[in-house]
């Protein structure tokens, strides 16, 4: 049966060029797995096409943060030159907006980019101190530098650490190694 | 690539023949407009003048911004702005009735007291004399002509001599000055043909208003046109989402960056609160001007801005062009907001608004559609055109 060890993270397969890799996640795809990852050195184009990989929400959660810093900014200015400590300053209106407008932009630019980054940081989950890829030794010394990796997860209904690991075998791979969980 | 020679489709005959009847049509009625109510005519013709100045001025900075930066949206819309950069010497012809109608536009400084309450300042006496105005109207349209003149030859060179390399280190060599020089010379020429109409008020990044305004209907006229040529024909295969992706973004820059000078126009003189200042802006933001400046500020900014930043709207090629076409529309509405409060209490446009508009834009557009025809709706001899037009959709 299903050989489902609950101490495995997935298979991982190294390729030695970027093409390989690509054409590997093509594969691999119409095979009908999709719990699957590539791990390269640089981006590799064609690659997130490859993937099928979504649209993700930091467009969304920038417009929000820029919303609200925008908001924000004006009617901070608002409370506080209308509401909370009201002057007469040279006869003009107490909701003086055109005054308010260069800080109203500067929070919205503040806060679109510490959304758009932060946002970034929360949806990669990151920081994240270790990774179950790290107890590949290759992957270690190999996937910042010169070689290509694609994992297939055991968390994909179709994960089979044998017939899996064949399988990537097939696709031309240079090194197949076991991904241990921790 | 297959080589091909990307020739403008014969619909656009059938455009250029409604073009030329509109034109006449709006021709006749402005002759009217001359003898019975010049007064009420020239303000409405100065409007429409400055609008067909834009989309000829804003294509002559496209055209040397995207010598200088490169990219593959400058290929794609190349030739399109040359076309519109070669119906500037119509708009130069065009020129000529403001010169027989300065006493109705420029009554402020052609007349004024030579003391008192309105009278001008010694620099001003000096600066603004009819035929200073007549003489440094010549020398603007002179500089432009030489700069579209130069860049069009070139580019005709480009398509018979594909190899010379130098040819486009030689565009890149004056696109820099010669931007440059557009952005000089425009600003003098708002300065001389808009700002006069008020002598007494005066503001430095007035010329810039025009600047990014003329971009801003230059952009917006290239993606409608792009667009439209790759329904039709030559194009066709040819434009991809991501070429109007880069097209919209640009758009999307250009309406940012006249909010900006807008604004920054707009907060210095409030602060200050100088009466020989504010009242540009008192006529501008009340009663009826009021209004439109509010319809200035929504539908010429916040609209377009929110709506420009969706990424799927920028790369569709349906909804995109209906945006441009609207932003053309309200660069009419903020430069009759800008140009009209001097003359009419009342914000309403006129028949003369009407007929000059037919008149100068639909031979603009005659003009601009024969001119697209004249050479391939690509720049064939660039060295950068089949990387610009290459599918890398997997």
């Amino acid at each position: 049966m299903i050989e489902h060890r609950s101490h495995v993270y997935g298979v991982v397969a190294e390729f030695k060029t970027e093409h390989e890799l690509v054409h590997a996640v093509e594969k691999t795809r119409e095979a009908g797995y999709r719990r699957i990852e590539a791990y390269t050195p640089f981006p590799v184009e064609g690659l997130a096409e490859a993937l099928a990989l979504k649209r993700n929400n930091v467009p969304l959660i920038t417009l929000i943060g820029g919303l609200t810093g925008g908001l924000g900014g004006f009617f901070f200015q608002y409370w506080v030159c209308v509401i909370a400590y009201p002057l007469n300053i040279g006869g003009r209106p107490l909701n003086s907006w055109p005054a308010f407008i260069p800080v109203t932009f500067e929070l919205t630019v503040l806060g679109a980019a510490l959304s758009a980054v932060f946002g970034m940081l929360a949806l990669n989950g990151l920081p994240r101190p270790h990774h179950p890829l790290f107890n590949v030794h290759r992957f270690v010394k190999h996937a910042t530098s010169d070689r290509f990796f694609l994992c297939i997860e055991a968390r994909d209904p179709k994960f089979h650490l044998k017939d899996s690991a064949h399988f990537l075998k097939g696709l031309n791979a240079s090194h197949i190694n076991e991904v241990e969980d921790d | 690539m297959t080589e091909q020679d990307y020739k403008a489709p014969e619909s656009i005959d059938r455009i250029r023949q409604r073009a030329l009847i509109a034109g006449v049509v709006g021709l006749v009625i402005c002759v009217i407009g001359i003898f019975k109510a010049p007064d009420r005519f020239f303000p409405s013709y100065l409007l429409a003048f400055m609008f067909v100045l834009g989309l000829s001025l804003g294509s002559l900075g496209l055209l040397m911004l995207q010598h200088l930066t490169g990219g593959n949206w400058g290929i794609i819309i190349r030739r399109p702005l040359e076309s519109a950069t070669r119906a500037l010497a119509l708009v130069a012809v065009l020129f000529v009735p403001i010169f027989f109608g300065m006493k109705y536009l420029y009554a402020a400084w052609l007349n004024a007291p030579s003391s008192g309450d309105g009278a001008l300042s010694e620099f001003q006496r000096a600066y603004l004399t009819p035929n200073g105005f007549r003489v440094r109207a010549i020398l603007y349209f002179v500089v432009w002509l030489i700069l579209v003149f130069i860049f069009n030859r070139w580019s005709r060179e480009q398509d018979v001599n594909r190899e010379d390399r130098g040819l486009r280190r030689r565009f890149k060599m004056l696109a820099g000055p010669g931007i440059i020089l557009y952005v000089f010379v425009m600003s003098f020429a708002a300065i001389d043909w808009v700002m006069s109409i008020s002598p007494h008020w005066a503001s430095t990044i007035y010329g810039f208003l025009f600047v990014v305004g003329q971009l801003i209907s230059s952009m917006a006229l290239m993606i409608a046109v792009v667009v439209l040529l790759s329904r039709t024909g030559p194009l066709s295969g040819v434009l991809q989402p991501r070429h109007i992706h880069d097209l919209g973004k640009l758009l999307l820059a250009f309406v940012m960056l006249w909010a900006y000078f807008s604004f920054s126009q707009l907060l210095i003189i409030w602060s200050g609160n100088q009466p020989e200042e504010i009242t540009f802006y008192y006529s501008r933001l009340h009663s009826q001007w009021g209004v439109v400046a509010v319809l200035v500020l929504i539908f010429h900014f916040f609209v377009p801005f929110f709506l420009l930043l969706s990424r799927d709207l920028k790369r569709n090629t349906n909804l995109l062009p209906k945006i441009a076409v609207w932003l053309i529309f309200m660069r009419l509405v903020d430069l009759f907001w800008m140009t009209r409060p001097e003359f009419a209490p009342n914000a309403w446009p006129n028949l003369w608004d009407l007929a000059a508009l037919l008149a100068l834009g639909g031979l603009w557009f005659f003009v601009f559609a024969g001119q697209l025809k004249q050479l391939p709706l690509l720049p064939l001899g660039d060295p950068n055109l089949a990387e610009a037009i290459e599918h890398h959709e997997h």
